[in-house]
């Protein structure tokens, strides 16, 4: 019972981090970096949720709007101030990922800026917890785990089954092959930026109810990280894979060694698998390609 | 006059750190966001070998140095061989996992409050001195056939291997030696500031690290010790930005990147044959006009 009770407990956690990391992936994906700032949105997002939503006294869905609004509106500002002039002179990698730190630093800047070292809580949106036959489920762990399922599986319809989905899948694959067919391939790249915002702005609520709302808050996109690098970068399905099994390995580990020593753990977990198989469950490109 | 002194001081500890990432970031084009916590290591091995063991300064700072030199060997094994993204992520999960494990040892470190009583060693002389020294060491690393192979690897990697370079064996030098140094940098700064705590050395000061590099000029050392004194030196004497500076930071960072992407410097370096130039250049501009 208690093995099942870290399961359900784990499979809630990891569904949030499952937004975290196929909103970082999902950016790996296309533009082949790793997106640093993706943490930072997240505070933004969330912040600004709060403010425009939840501390009007307004309920769970706008606050989430809100939040996915300003990630999305916010990743593709990023992508304009940062990566586009890097996109077009097509200039080594290594600019993005300075590019995407240093936007970062700028979104928590900012939210530092206007909330100082503050600590704010949002407002109680769920009741009780569910008890059933032993297990206790709560109400929070139940709607996070639906919505984010919910939102996965219609990213996994759109990415497979729509023209734009398709059109990202080439950009993703080859970026000047992609652009000889026809296909516009900075709207694509908007596009992803679009998603990977509103998944970081859904991901900071759900972590901001699960914990408190602090300026440090995107700090916990580490988590969304060693999900990746598990399931294997750039992978999708690894991604949500990756981020289940980090939620209940996380969940058992808090439980039994407490929750101080947890991260040293995950991070040596994360480690030994690295050694054992780079690619990651899904298997993805490890190696630098010319 | 002390506070100007104590600005100093800070700015050529941050100094030795920016020239370790320098070697790591610059040369070799990889990106660690846990070297923070190597300088954590530096210093916490150090402040506590001597407070609590009252080992003496010249075997404690090589322990330090030493341990931090082991611990990225274990990090960087599994890292070394892959895509150079891997680093990055992998330090990062470093960094937060030794800040945890900082808070956690209380009986150790102190725990979120701190290690204290450290004795103050380090001073604007030793700190000085270090750094010229970190330089020196690193500019002629960067001149020697393992330098060169450094930035081999970073321009291409594939290019690099297929002329016969031993890709993570250069990637693992490059990471070690910027480890060290970084750990260095550590210890002056405990030993300088006789208190450390986990909350100085989250991923935020690598980022900056990083940063301080690339605003200096990819493959320049000079660049990045001007921008180190330049970036940290500037809100020491504009205190009332002291709210904005990370927003600064990131605007200056992302203008140099989107009109100057190859940094401030670029590759220039301030050797003596550069600088022969820039003063015959300077007698050149002062001679009047028509005498040739």
């Amino acid at each position: 019972m208690q093995i099942l009770q870290y399961v359900i407990n784990g499979i809630a956690l990891g569904s949030v981090y499952a937004l975290i990391s196929t909103g970082f992936s999902l950016i790996f994906n296309v533009l082949k970096f790793s997106n640093f700032s993706h943490g930072a949105l997240m505070t933004f997002s969330a912040f600004t949720g709060y403010f425009v939503a939840a501390a009007n006294g307004w309920g769970l869905v706008p606050t989430i709007l809100a939040a996915a609004a300003t990630g999305s509106l916010v990743a593709l500002a990023g992508e304009f101030v940062a990566f586009r002039r890097i996109l077009i002179r097509n200039t080594s990698p290594i600019y993005f990922f300075v590019s995407s730190i240093t936007l970062g630093t700028l979104f928590e800047g900012i939210v530092v800026l206007q909330v100082g070292a503050n600590f704010y809580n949002y407002p109680r949106f769920f009741g009780k917890p569910l008890k059933l036959a032993g297990l206790v489920i709560s109400q929070s762990d139940i709607i996070i785990f639906c919505i984010s399922a919910f939102v996965l599986v219609v990213l996994a319809l759109v990415i497979q089954k729509t023209r734009l989905g398709r059109a990202l899948r080439s950009v993703s694959f080859d970026r000047d092959t992609a652009s000889l067919m026809g296909i516009d391939v900075t709207r694509s790249i908007q596009f992803a930026f679009i998603i990977s915002g509103a998944l970081a702005g859904l991901a900071g609520v759900f972590l901001g109810i699960n914990y408190t709302l602090y300026p440090t808050l995107g700090s916990l996109v580490v988590k969304g990280f060693i999900a990746s690098v598990i399931g294997g970068l750039g992978s999708l399905p690894g991604a949500v894979i990756g981020a289940m099994l980090l939620g209940i390995v996380e969940t058992t580990l808090i439980s039994t060694i407490g929750s101080g020593y947890a991260p040293v753990f995950t991070f040596l977990i994360m480690l030994v698998f690295l050694l054992v198989r780079p690619r990651g469950i899904a298997g993805s490109n490890i190696q630098e390609k010319a | 006059m002390t506070l100007y002194t104590h600005i100093l001081t800070q700015i050529l500890i941050s100094v030795v750190s920016v020239a370790g990432v320098f070697v790591l970031t610059g040369m070799t084009g990889m990106f660690s966001l846990g070297q923070a916590a190597f300088m954590a290591i530096g210093a916490y091995t150090s402040g506590i070998l001597v407070t609590k063991l009252s080992a003496p300064i010249y075997l404690a700072w090589p322990a330090g140095v030493v341990l931090a030199v082991a611990v990225g060997f274990i990090v960087g094994l599994p890292t070394v061989r892959l895509r150079r993204d891997y680093i990055s992520l992998v330090t990062l999960g470093f960094g937060e996992a030794i800040t945890a494990l900082l808070n956690r040892t209380t009986a150790l470190t102190g725990g979120a409050s701190g290690l204290t009583g450290i004795p103050k060693v380090t001073t604007l002389w030793s700190a000085l001195v270090s750094a010229v020294l970190v330089i020196t060491l690193i500019s002629l690393f960067k001149n020697s056939k393992y330098g060169r192979q450094c930035i081999a690897v970073r321009s291409d990697e594939l290019a690099a291997k297929s002329m016969g370079i031993n890709v993570p064996k250069v990637k693992m030098i490059a990471f070690l030696i910027s480890v060290a140094v970084t750990a260095y940098g550590g210890c002056l700064y405990a030993f300088y500031t006789a208190y450390v705590d986990p909350s100085l050395f989250g991923w935020k000061k690598s980022a900056e690290w990083v940063i301080m590099v690339f605003f200096g000029g990819v493959n320049s050392l000079t660049g990045s010790v001007l921008s180190t004194f330049v970036l940290s030196g500037l809100p020491e004497v504009l205190r009332f930005l002291q709210n904005y500076r990370a927003i600064i930071y990131a605007v200056l960072v992302l203008l140099i990147i989107n009109f100057k992407p190859a940094g401030l410097l670029g590759e220039w370096e301030l050797t003596p044959r550069n600088l022969r130039r820039i003063i015959a250049r300077g007698r050149r501009v002062q001679q009047p006009k028509g005498v040739n």
